[in-house]
């Protein structure tokens, strides 16, 4: 019976993503055809970042809650149930949670502090919210193909500038932070809005020069078409052909890059601002910088979070994990005879593997959110300045120099493999705690004072 | 106070040379404010980030404890010692009766000193476990402080199994207990225990090695053991800053001295040591209840003597004597002989005092506590004068003060 749940949860998800893209190919195709040239980007601009993002933030809001419950031993939100017959004794998987969040978001009284900054108050939840989502225009979700005879691209816009855009925007987000923090005239939120300036400060460079190493390997900033980044992962570093399956190590970034993986990694989940690097929020402590919202507008900056989380997710996916690109197989995949005939099927199962990976993605952060404590304000800092951008910078000399030497990257895949194999010693290697005890053993103190 | 700002420059002053008037951020910090549980209300003064000054503020849990005591009969005051501390009650029943009993100079059955052992290291785990919890909770952990409440949750049933009540536990009588342990308490318990185990090592395991905790707790919070000694400090805080004094070993009551157990040691003054020395305890309570249940002798839980103790139902309605006894008891209270007392004992957080005075009736004539929480509570202040804002969240966790016991 578990299994069954489990498995039919999972072609659920499979299913809603795989049709999901095979609409927004469709409707592409339809667009093109009866409109003009490029109409597609519109169609991607409403079911991409509309409805993918959108649809998937407000669900990571009941994963959130049920994936905690999960790592915490406890049941998770069940409580809310729509009174129909045959509906009210059944949790639905706290699906019903979803509708009571957005009710009450919506009817929950818009509170604005007497000597709050009306304007600012106002604009920041917008500011906040506006520029991560926007974020998501640059990110290819599936290749481009031929529907109903006209190309069809899987991204909103394509600049030749597309990393120096994902930087731009990136950082626009903190305004929303730093003035909630001071328009809604509490201190506590203006400490959190201080501390919010003071951390993207450190993690935007962070950010940036994770990337530069990856940039210089793939000698692009362009995040689709055909020299993009993400088109170059499909190649292999070193492949063979087995009875025209193909198989081998893909230059995929994390292989190449894996230092730039983790700093960008690291960076991206303290631009996100969840826990560990919650400084901003720290509701223990300073409670937010969003104390004094309510209602939507709080839902604003919750959301925003959420969207912001999917959207690194994506970029990561798709500047290290290879897009909607298949690990080996790829070429196979693409010229299997069914696929000449229905090149939407292809696109929309490239479009299932590239969320899939985003998903995964998503629930390694909330695994780490769910599991460490926070930061304090100097250490997130120190480990911004002081480790992050240092290692940024020797990794571009390093990609840099190994670059010079052989164009091909494939020095780069060995030093990248070479490095997680060292970080994967690392990790094992480290040593338990004294204090733990094993079952029936709770005797006496081992005498090292 | 002025809100943040340029001050005018005073006209006296070259207005070039003139430097930036800047005024401390004054901030409450409670008394309703999720870091502050216990209702205490910190102001702090930060500058930027650091704290320049921070003047803890008591009194908003205040319910006249001792001015109850006075107009009650000495029987009657033990249902308020299980408000004092609330996360550990039975150690303040037992405390606040073996003050009594030294007043009268009873000496209790044996039986009755295996379950106050038993009962109050329960809840020495009961309440390392809640602090732990806090801790981890307040610094971002949510997944521990559930961990720490499930087990939790076991001893409270263990305890409501006990006593009836999950947290007004008013367990034990002048001269004993007022009722033996339950039919089959002895093997849940021990099976509470395996779980406790296991969840010890697991908040083990997230947290002791876990880089960011050791961050965050490793240096902060610092007091010397000199300071922490002025304060007067006891318990696991003192034990963590490099002194091994535990009454439970220097004066032993109950039945501590038949008991084998270790006192943790930790020389390093900070919040992580009082992490840690929490952790050992538990396993050493563990170790102390797993003995005391071995060990429990046989026999009556209350002594039988009609003038201290309630003489049992049959007796009351059957004999003169036992009528009398229980009208006297009732009406009048145990008659305490003229004196005065301090006794102590070892409660999780340390040392908690009574000072009792007898003026020959059957009321105290005055109770007052040597709570462990006030002393680690003044010294707060001082630990995090200089230091981040964020270093007082820990701090204020690891001396794991407790509201009720405080105020009194």
């Amino acid at each position: 019976m578990r299994r069954l749940t489990i498995t039919v949860a999972f072609l659920t998800i499979f299913a809603s993503l795989f049709g999901g893209m095979a609409a927004a190919y469709a409707l592409g195709g339809y667009l093109e055809s009866v409109w003009y040239t490029g109409a597609s980007a519109l169609s991607n601009l409403v079911i991409l970042m509309l409805v993918f993002v959108m649809v998937i933030a407000t669900l990571l809001t009941l994963a959130e809650r049920k994936w905690s419950a999960l790592m915490q031993n406890r049941v998770g939100p069940n409580r809310a149930r729509i009174h129909l017959p045959g509906l009210s004794s059944r949790s639905l998987a706290g699906i019903p949670h979803i509708i009571a969040d957005v009710v009450k978001m919506l009817t929950k009284e818009s509170f604005t502090p007497k000597a709050a900054n009306r304007f600012f108050y106002a604009l920041a939840p917008i500011l906040s919210f506006a520029p991560i989502f926007a974020l998501f225009a640059i990110v290819p979700a599936g290749p481009t193909l031929p529907v109903f005879g006209h190309e069809v691209a899987m991204v909103v816009a394509n600049p030749s500038f597309g990393l120096l855009y994902l930087f731009a925007l990136a950082s626009l987000a903190v305004f929303g932070t730093v003035l909630a923090g001071w328009a809604s005239n509490n201190k506590f939120s203006l400490l959190g809005g201080i501390r919010a300036c003071a951390q993207m400060i450190s993690y935007e460079i962070a950010l940036g020069l994770s990337l530069v190493g990856l940039m210089m390997a793939f000698a692009s900033i362009q995040l689709a078409g055909d020299s993009g980044m993400m088109e170059q992962q499909a190649q292999y570093l070193w492949g063979i052909q087995l009875d025209g399956f193909d198989v081998g190590i893909p230059a995929w970034g994390i292989l190449i890059q894996p230092v730039g993986f983790l700093l960008f990694f690291a960076a991206a989940f303290a631009e996100t601002r969840r826990t560990p690097f919650d400084m901003t929020e720290c509701e223990s402590e300073i409670i937010g910088y969003f104390v004094e919202y309510s209602g939507m507008r709080f839902g604003m900056f919750m959301v925003a979070e959420f969207v912001e989380m999917i959207v690194f997710s994506a970029i990561l996916t798709t500047l290290f994990l290879g897009g909607y690109h298949l690990p080996f197989g790829g070429q196979w995949f693409a010229n299997l005879a069914f696929f000449k005939d229905y090149p939407w099927v292809y696109g929309a199962t490239m479009g299932m593997v590239f969320w899939l990976k985003v998903l995964v993605l998503i629930y390694i952060q909330m695994n780490i959110r769910w599991t460490y404590v926070r930061f304090r304000y100097d250490q997130i800092q120190k480990l911004g300045w002081k480790i992050l951008i240092p290692l940024g910078i020797l990794n571009i000399f390093v990609t840099g120099a190994l670059l010079l030497m052989d164009t091909s990257m494939r020095s780069l895949g060995l030093l990248g493999i070479l490095e997680i194999l060292l970080i994967l010693i690392l990790i094992s290697s480290s040593p338990k705690s004294s204090l733990h005890k094993p079952i029936g053993q709770n005797e006496a103190l081992p005498s090292h004072h | 106070m002025a809100p943040l700002g340029f001050e005018p420059t005073p006209p006296n002053e070259d207005p070039l040379d003139s430097h930036l008037n800047i005024e401390p951020l004054i901030v409450n910090m409670g008394p309703s404010h999720p870091a502050t549980h216990g209702t205490v209300r910190l102001r702090v003064a930060l500058h930027g980030e650091n704290i320049q000054d921070c003047d803890v503020e008591i009194g908003f849990l205040h319910r006249g404890f001792q001015k109850s005591c006075e107009n009650v009969t000495w029987a009657q005051c033990l249902p308020y010692t299980d408000r004092l501390n609330y996360v550990s009650p039975m150690m303040n029943n037992f405390g606040f009766l073996s003050a009594v009993e030294k007043l009268l100079g009873l000496d209790i059955p044996e039986r009755a000193k295996y379950i106050r052992v038993i009962g109050a290291e329960l809840h020495r785990i009961h309440d390392h476990l809640t602090a732990t919890a806090a801790t981890s909770m307040e610094i971002g952990g949510f997944a521990v402080f559930l961990y720490a409440v499930e087990a939790r949750e076991l001893i409270m049933e263990r305890v409501t199994e006990l006593t009836g009540a999950r947290l007004t536990t008013s367990y034990g009588r002048i001269g004993g207990l007022n009722r033996d342990l339950p039919e089959g308490w002895k093997d849940k318990v021990l099976q509470t225990l395996e779980r406790i185990h296991l969840v010890a090592n697991e908040v083990d395991g997230l947290l002791t090695r876990n880089r960011i905790f050791m961050d965050r707790m490793v240096g902060t919070g610092y007091l010397s053991l000199e300071d922490a000694l002025d304060f007067g400090f006891t318990g696991p805080c003192l034990r963590a800053s490099g002194m091994a004094l535990d009454i439970r070993k220097a004066h032993p009551y109950w039945a501590y001295p038949h008991l084998d157990f270790d006192v943790p040691v930790f020389h390093a003054c900070d919040n992580f040591d009082r992490y840690r020395v929490r952790m050992v305890e538990i396993h050493q309570s563990l170790r102390l209840i797993r003995q005391a249940l071995e060990k429990l002798p046989d026999g009556p839980v209350l002594i039988d003597d009609w003038r201290f103790a309630l003489p049992p139902q049959e007796a009351v309605l059957n004999t003169i004597e036992g009528t009398m006894a229980h009208f006297k008891l009732i009406m009048e209270g145990v008659q305490v002989p003229a004196g005065e007392v301090y006794h102590s004992t070892e409660s999780a957080n340390g040392e908690l005092g009574w000072y009792l005075r007898s003026d020959g009736s059957g009321r105290p004539y005055k109770v007052h506590i040597r709570a462990p929480g006030f002393q680690l509570l003044s010294a707060l202040s001082k630990m995090v004068k200089g230091k981040l804002l964020s270093d007082l969240i820990p701090t204020f966790d690891t001396i794991n003060m407790v509201g009720g016991e405080v105020e009194q």
